[in-house]
């Protein structure tokens, strides 16, 4: 037994300098602890410097758009919540927003507000736990992650409260909501919202400033502007690459033109990891000035519209869309008349995010290549669907 | 051989095998302790002694958990690769471990019963540090041997950056001991560490104080601890040349880890924070192996704390900052070392002073200015907002 | 210039503090420790949770107001069969999600609570491993016959057999549905009871109308004639 092949069949050959060497092929996934699920890159090494990269996925393809076409409007809203199971709230927004605007169904004022709170409580939770990962991928030992799921679990607690389950809430209807907090739930909500911030300082101190931590994301997985823009990139992504693009601030849906808040984004210089990390991290002060706004704004009043629960729309053709906190979601509804859709799509931003990764990882080491796929911030959920 | 030659070093041995292990299975279960802690969690709390389960009253904050630990390492499957090389792919371990035990023997540990006998070490021997270093290293070929004989991709890259992480930083550990030993003119441990009596640790001098720091980052990366736990990067390499390995062969790694863990704290206690020296020292003799374990364990917490703060690097910078700031900084440190030794020894106290500040100042500013030069654009951004 | 690895001198700092903290505020240690029940405090079968007096309030995080596991089914009376509510009209079964319902009618219709021959589930079905809690089912019944049971203790050494929850198994009281879900089910029935008094008034009122238009048409005619008024429920 000699030679590389032994060890991988799939070595190549090839000469270098007059050295007989090769390229190492490694599968990064679908078992890997740091592909944020069942991600598989497919690396090709030279020495440590990533070569070429071919991502796989579709582990977790559930076949959601193909099932919503065979079921009432109503019965999909739950499965929305699977897509991107970190913001199930905003899922459901993206989703209400198209059908409402399918059926023009009003939302009660009340609504509106609690729908931005839970938003922006999700945005919250994603940035927060996206944070801890993405130090996580760069090889700290849980402490940030750790961190982050303290402040999520209140968050999350308050989900619970309000909707009934943490994660898949599936609180939002079309007109409105499914029901309406419960008593002492926006105080609640409040006193999360005052402490956050105390605690985004102490996480900006841990993190903001250490020398590793800039070391390792400055320069790393750079994303050009016309890059960006060209692969149709959205969110803090796009954002941290130099374009001030928000559609809380383009299409100023439910009633975002009420809240004074301000979009962070890079000079566009260069459009790195450490550019993606602080973009999210300023948009949490963002978020958290809208709660405060927004918990003080809100008044009472119903919260479901006088809205059918089974219907049947007319022939149309809608696209409602909402800023998740990873970027554009939008559901693209075509509706023939019977209460199923006939058409039904997500335009889902972590996939389509996903689409620059070989761009930002050729020439990267192994390692970074893991750091870029954490600071793209996808949901295998959402990408496979 | 007499028997008082086998019984002495049956005398001088035996502790080590005892006392280390076993300080090992304290230090499992402070770290994951500590970390827990320092992640806000509860940590292992509720196997206690003897593997208490039901009332909470043994639990004894869970200290039974590296006992139950260790007994489910021996009981797990033993698996190995098809394809592996099975005879590497054993004695690696075996090979870890072995280096990492006989680095233990070097240290100027006093045992109260061994005062009648050779005074100090197991092993009296007045090249101690050289071989210290020299044994060491052994450790780099029992790790590649792990990384290349699981026939694993994951395993080989964690062997390949293995061998260049630990030659790379065992210069700069070597460079920041030869200050102390010219200091003391020796290579026995043992006189390193008399040489420090009376407070006079050299972890107190500037250069000393350097070199401490700098022993002891490249200490970190001699033993794979965070942040630079390169060779078994969990989110980049599975984990790293031990991917392969289970039972008690992956405890056996476990063990190599926290021993040579011990070692390497311990030559740091020897070098500049005095050995065995503390208050009580004279009156009590058998205090020194008190202090000097209780001074390994400062360095451990610091460890561990380090663990639970910092990521890692990534492997050219590792390579990058071993070669590029601590290289020339431990040998600017022997040279600054060599000259404000010799100032010092006409000085007055003030010109003294005088010295030990400027030597400080020289470090700092040859410190900082190598970090510049190493990442020249590297530093917090400012960001636009846009209303 | 900042000093030389500050940043790295911060984040231990922060670690630091946390480790301290950790041991003096509850707000850092969040972890709570609830395995040290005493072992006969354990729940020791299905459905026993929460174990002690007032566990539930106070410990919103555990089981809220909303909490909703899988579906159950409601009754008015003590005799379950007597006074479901069902009345296998199958549309849960129809809009369920993920398809876990199944549903098959009765032949014949027996007397339910409200007194009149309804036809009833003579299968009803829900797989709860298939189940998503998604509380579809509880907002399309219009009879208020399946409400969501918050009860989470459900795992059974049998796969199939035990996650497959009869109708026997679902039937459950009012009055347990009003211990699970308080303001839930003080809502819900106060709406039955409005939308019942607003038939009854309605049916009233077309009751009296349709006896005023019969006694006109009987003043008119002059005869013994009557007419019935229409007293079929509309129950879908």
């Amino acid at each position: 037994m000699s030679s590389a092949t032994a060890i991988a069949p799939n070595y190549e050959l090839i000469q270098q300098d007059g050295l007989e060497t090769s390229l190492l092929e490694v599968s990064m996934g679908p078992h890997h602890p740091s592909t944020h699920g069942v991600f598989r890159m497919d690396v090709k090494l030279d020495g440590e410097t990533v070569v070429d990269l071919q991502p796989v996925f579709g582990y977790l393809h559930r076949n959601h758009e193909k099932l919503a076409e065979n079921m009432s409007y109503l019965a999909s809203m739950p499965f929305t919540d699977r897509l991107d199971y970190f913001n199930s709230m905003t899922n459901n927004w993206a989703y209400a927003l198209a059908a409402e605007k399918l059926v023009e169904i009003e939302v009660p004022e009340r609504a509106e507000y609690l729908r931005v709170i839970m938003a922006e409580l999700t945005r919250l939770v994603n940035h927060v736990s996206l944070v801890g990962f993405f130090i996580n991928d760069l090889g700290a030992l849980g402490t940030p992650l750790l961190y982050a799921f303290r402040e999520r679990e209140k968050i999350l607690d308050l989900f619970e409260q309000a909707s009934g389950a943490r994660m898949m809430c599936n609180y939002f209807r079309f007109g409105g909501l499914r029901n309406d907090v419960p008593e002492g739930w926006l105080d609640r909500a409040r006193d999360v919202v005052d402490r956050f911030p105390d605690f985004l300082d102490e996480y900006e101190k841990l993190l903001c400033e250490n020398e590793i931590i800039l070391s390792r994301t400055q320069g790393v997985g750079n994303l050009s502007r016309e890059l960006a823009i060209s692969a149709g990139i959205t969110g803090p992504m796009l954002r941290a690459s130099g374009v001030n693009y928000d559609i809380r601030k383009v299409d100023k849906y439910s009633i975002y033109d009420r809240f004074l808040f301000r979009v962070p984004y890079s000079d566009g210089n260069v459009g790195d990891c450490y550019d993606r990390f602080m973009v999210r991290m300023l948009e949490m002060r963002e978020s958290i000035g809208i709660l405060k706004q927004a918990l003080g704004g809100i008044g009472d009043g119903p919260v479901l519209g006088n809205a059918p629960k089974v219907f049947k729309p007319k022939p149309a053709e809608v696209y409602g869309r909402v800023e998740a906190p990873k970027g554009e979601l939008g559901f693209y509804l075509i509706a023939d008349g019977t209460p199923k859709p006939y058409r039904y799509r997500v335009r889902p931003p972590s996939l389509i995010n996903l689409t620059v990764l070989r761009d930002m990882c050729l020439g990267q080491k192994v390692a970074d290549a893991v750091i870029i796929l954490g600071s793209i911030d996808i949901v295998l959920g959402e990408v496979d669907r | 051989m007499s028997l008082d030659l086998i019984r002495d070093i049956l005398i001088a041995t035996v502790p080590l095998l005892v006392i280390f292990p076993t300080l090992f299975a304290f230090t499992t279960w402070l770290e994951r302790k500590a970390l827990a802690r320092i992640q806000n969690r509860v940590g292992p709390n509720k196997v206690g002694v003897p593997l208490t389960r039901y009332g909470g009253r043994f639990s004894l904050f869970g200290l039974g958990q590296p006992l139950a630990d260790g007994i489910k390492m021996l009981f797990k499957e033993n698996i190995v690769p098809r394809d592996a090389d099975r005879l590497f792919h054993l004695l690696a371990p075996i090979l870890a471990l072995i280096p990492a035990m006989l680095v233990l023997c070097f240290l100027p540990l006093e045992f109260p019963w061994t005062e009648s006998l050779l005074p100090v070490q197991a092993f009296l021997l007045d090249g101690a540090v050289i071989f210290f270093f020299a044994i060491t290293g052994l450790n780099t070929l029992a790790i590649f041997m792990a990384g290349w004989a699981s026939r694993n991709k994951y395993s080989l890259l964690g062997g390949m950056r293995a061998i260049a992480q630990m030659i790379s930083y065992e210069i700069p550990l070597v460079l920041s001991a030869v200050v102390v030993v010219m200091m003391v003119g020796s290579l026995n441990a043992a006189e390193i560490a008399n040489a420090q009596a009376d407070w006079n640790w050299f972890v107190f001098t500037p250069w000393g104080l350097a070199a401490f720091v700098i022993f002891f980052i490249a200490s970190l990366a001699e033993i794979n601890r965070s942040p630079f736990d390169l060779p078994e990067a969990e989110s980049e390499i599975i984990a790293g040349y031990f991917t392969e390995y289970s039972g008690f062969k992956f405890a056996l790694f476990f063990l190599g880890e926290y021993i040579a863990m011990f070692a390497i704290s311990g030559l740091a206690v020897t070098l500049f924070l005095g050995g065995g020296a503390g208050p009580g020292v004279a009156a009590l003799p058998w205090l020194s192996t008190v202090w000097f374990i209780a001074k390994i364990f400062a360095l451990i917490a610091v460890m561990i704390w380090l663990r639970g703060t910092l990521p890692r690097l990534r492997v050219d910078q590792l390579m990058g900052f071993a070669w590029k700031f601590l290289l020339p900084l431990s040998i600017l440190n022997i040279i600054v070392a060599g000259f404000a030794w010799h100032a010092q020894q006409q000085a007055s106290g003030i010109l003294k002073a005088i010295i030990w500040v400027a030597c400080l100042l020289i470090l700092y500013a040859t410190a900082k200015g190598l970090d510049q030069l190493n990442r020249p654009n590297v530093r917090p951004r400012e960001y636009k907002y846009a209303e | 210039m900042s000093l030389l690895g500050g940043g790295i001198f911060k984040g231990m700092a922060v670690t630091l503090r946390n480790f301290v903290g950790s041991y003096f505020y509850k707000d850092r240690l969040t972890t709570n420790d609830y395995s040290w029940r005493p072992s006969d405090k354990l729940p020791q079968r299905a459905g026993e949770y929460p174990k002690e007096e007032g566990e539930q309030l106070r410990d919103t995080t555990t089981v809220t107001n909303y909490s909703r596991n899988f579906p159950m089914l409601l009754h008015d009376g003590s005799e379950p069969m007597d006074t479901i509510r069902c009345v296998a009209c199958q549309i849960c079964e129809r809009e369920c999600p993920p398809q876990c319902i199944y549903i098959e009618k009765s032949t014949e219709k027996k007397e339910n609570a409200g007194g009149k021959p309804q036809f009833f589930p003579a299968t009803f079905d829900i797989d709860v491993s298939v189940c998503m809690s998604c509380q579809i089912c509880v907002e399309v019944c219009p009879f208020d016959a399946i409400v969501m049971n918050s009860q989470f203790e459900l795992s059974t050494p049998d796969r199939f057999g035990g996650l497959l929850l009869r109708r026997d198994d679902l039937l459950k009281s009012n009055g347990y549905y009003h211990k699970i879900h308080p303001e839930e089910a003080t809502a819900r029935d106060k709406r039955i009871a409005e939308e019942k008094a607003a038939k009854e008034a309605k049916k009233k009122a077309a009751a009296e109308a349709a006896k005023k238009m019969a006694e006109e048409k009987a003043k008119a005619e002059a005869e013994a004639n009557e007419g019935t008024p229409d007293m079929e429920e509309n129950t879908e």
